[in-house]
């Protein structure tokens, strides 16, 4: 007992520094968010008073709400659409040999790897060339198409761990190939769904550089963007609101990110060994 | 049994593949072919012009610094995370109290847009009104405040330090999983013979763990020569273009300075590279799948 008191002392103090140094960024963004106006360029660690209708005043003079729209649009979509043509691109590797099998996961794995980074200009004149720029769909369209390696990696992972057998009893019962899928396999398949679906929200809720390229008029910002545009180029930066809603923007997905993170762990992990 | 199409694995990988086919290939048959022609700012293609876009990146000397400081950026990164998040991870595979609660906290950088950790950076590192220099004054390191972001010899290595801090948690994630899947008897063997515990790390940590640490470093290169956000929020590549990398360089080359057939014939070369160093990955995964 006593030899486990005496480990995590010494781990506390080890990883301490660490924790300082993570801890210290959120510090700050808490700390002028709920600062006055006034006090704002104080660099003090604590405030005379507390100033909550900050998180108020910043709604309207950040943009956040039409920004906030946007992003849940740009997320929700994009994943539905990655998500619906994964999964039966996953279910397919995962339950069948077929020639090309091995061809089709190297294409994954180094489409993961080239980030849209390098292809930005390709994107800009397909965006064009399709006449969506300055839509949100445009980068709805990338979002998705570049989450599918990763969705497609994680939804097979789990799906190999999906025991064959009930499939094949519900075709012994007569069940079509496509009822069984429905019926018996999909229900199964819920929770991995689920938090693929959630990790490839956070992606594209928290992606920049499409979205700083393909979105040039305030109506489309997405929250990235509309916080990047208060303090990119400017004289006065109102901090305290911008501080405020990046908390906002950031403090949820944090939390549910926190919460999955293992699963995303034991996601990869059994992807990369099946 | 009738065959049905959702049977057929073609049919059901085929949407996903020419999905995510399209979105790679279309646009880099683009950056190919605006490379090799004459241009106008706005992409409008005027003719053939052979390999002069090229020949015009080795020509500016503001391309050489960038590619200078994408090397120090990459590999400062890639290294500072690696030496981090090795100890790290060793002492989060440890049973303590909280082990929980400090593995959540090392997560976190992870799960934030590297667009608001890099703007929230901006402000915590401003010369009159940041909190680092109040911190640091307030351990007594430092009696006068620092212009963190107005130069580049202090602007870079900080940039590169949050790109540490932002690296790390995947780094641990991967360690983490190759800690878990040396077994436990090989150290109680080696205990039992005596061996210290440098010893354990030197003769059995760090040989196991080998296929891991290699993913990890081929993985955190492309990722980190990649990035964009974290120098973009904090000085967009300045003071006078003294924090560029290959990355920022090529968005202004761009989409500021209108030169799409120069920046197109960067792509491409940046493409051939992240494809050089994919194969390595691919070529270490698969002889990782044989073992």
């Amino acid at each position: 007992m006593s030899a486990k008191w005496r480990r995590t002392f010494w781990s506390w103090a080890f990883l301490m520094p660490f924790v300082v140094l993570v801890l210290f960024p959120f510090t700050v963004m808490f700390v002028t968010a709920i600062k006055p106006a006034t006090e704002v360029l104080n660099p003090t660690w604590w405030p005379s008073q507390i100033q909550w209708r900050n998180f108020v005043t910043m709604w309207e003079a950040t943009n956040f709400g039409p920004a906030l729209w946007n992003s849940v649009y740009v997320s929700v979509v994009s994943t539905g659409l990655a998500i619906s043509v994964s999964i039966p691109a996953a279910y397919a590797l995962s339950r069948y040999q077929f020639t090309g099998k091995g061809f089709f996961r190297q294409f994954l794995i180094v489409s993961q790897m080239l980030s849209p980074m390098v292809l930005v200009i390709g994107l800009f004149k397909l965006v064009v060339w399709l006449g969506i720029l300055d839509n949100v769909n445009s980068v709805v369209f990338v979002y998705a198409a570049f989450n599918i390696a990763f969705t497609v990696w994680m939804l097979q992972s789990y799906f190999s761990t999906i025991p064959k057998d009930l499939e094949e009893a519900a075709w012994m019962e007569g069940a079509s190939p496509f009822k069984a899928l429905v019926k018996v396999f999909l229900p199964l398949a819920i929770p991995a769904v689920t938090v693929t679906a959630i990790f490839s929200f956070i992606n594209a809720w928290n992606e920049f550089v499409i979205a700083l390229t393909m979105l040039r008029r305030q109506e489309s910002y997405t929250l990235p963007i509309q916080i990047f545009s208060l303090v990119a180029g400017r004289y006065t930066i109102e901090w305290h609101h911008v501080m405020a809603a990046a908390l906002v923007a950031t403090i949820p997905v944090a939390i549910i990110f926190a919460w999955l993170q293992r699963y995303l762990v034991r996601g990869l992990a059994i992807g990369a060994v099946k | 049994m009738t065959r049905s199409p959702f049977t057929n694995p073609y049919v059901l990988i085929l949407p996903g593949f020419l999905l995510s086919a399209f979105i790679i290939l279309w646009p880099l048959f683009q950056l190919g072919n605006i490379s090799l022609s004459e241009v106008n700012r706005f992409g409008q293609i005027r003719g053939f012009a052979g390999f002069e876009n090229y020949l015009a990146v080795f020509n500016d000397p503001d391309f050489y610094g960038a590619l200078w400081r994408t090397l120090i950026w990459t590999f400062g990164i890639v290294i500072g995370s690696i030496g981090t998040a090795l100890p790290i991870a060793i002492v989060l595979h440890e049973d303590f109290y909280g082990r929980g609660l400090a593995r959540v906290i090392i997560m976190l950088p992870w799960a934030v847009s590297l667009t608001m950790t890099a703007i929230v950076w901006r402000w915590a590192l401003s010369g009159e009104s940041g909190m680092l220099n109040s911190a640091l004054m307030g351990l007594g390191l430092i009696d006068t405040n620092i212009q963190w972001l107005a130069q580049s010899s202090t602007a870079f290595p900080m940039q590169i330090l949050i790109g540490i801090l932002v690296t790390v948690p995947f780094t641990v994630t991967i360690f983490l999983g190759g800690l878990s899947s040396i077994p436990d008897d090989l150290y109680e063997a080696a205990r039992l013979e005596g061996a210290n515990p440098f010893q354990l790390f030197a003769r059995i940590t760090l040989p196991l763990i080998r296929p891991f640490l290699n993913i990890a470093i081929v993985l955190n290169t492309i990722y980190v020569f990649n990035s964009f956000p974290i120098i973009w929020a904090t000085t967009q590549g300045g003071p006078a273009n003294s924090t560029d990398i290959l990355v920022t360089y090529l968005y202004k080359l761009g989409f500021r300075f209108g030169k799409l057939g120069e920046a197109s014939a960067l792509s491409i070369m940046m493409f051939a590279l992240l494809l050089f160093f994919t194969l390595i990955y691919v070529v270490l995964a698969m002889r990782g799948e044989k073992e």
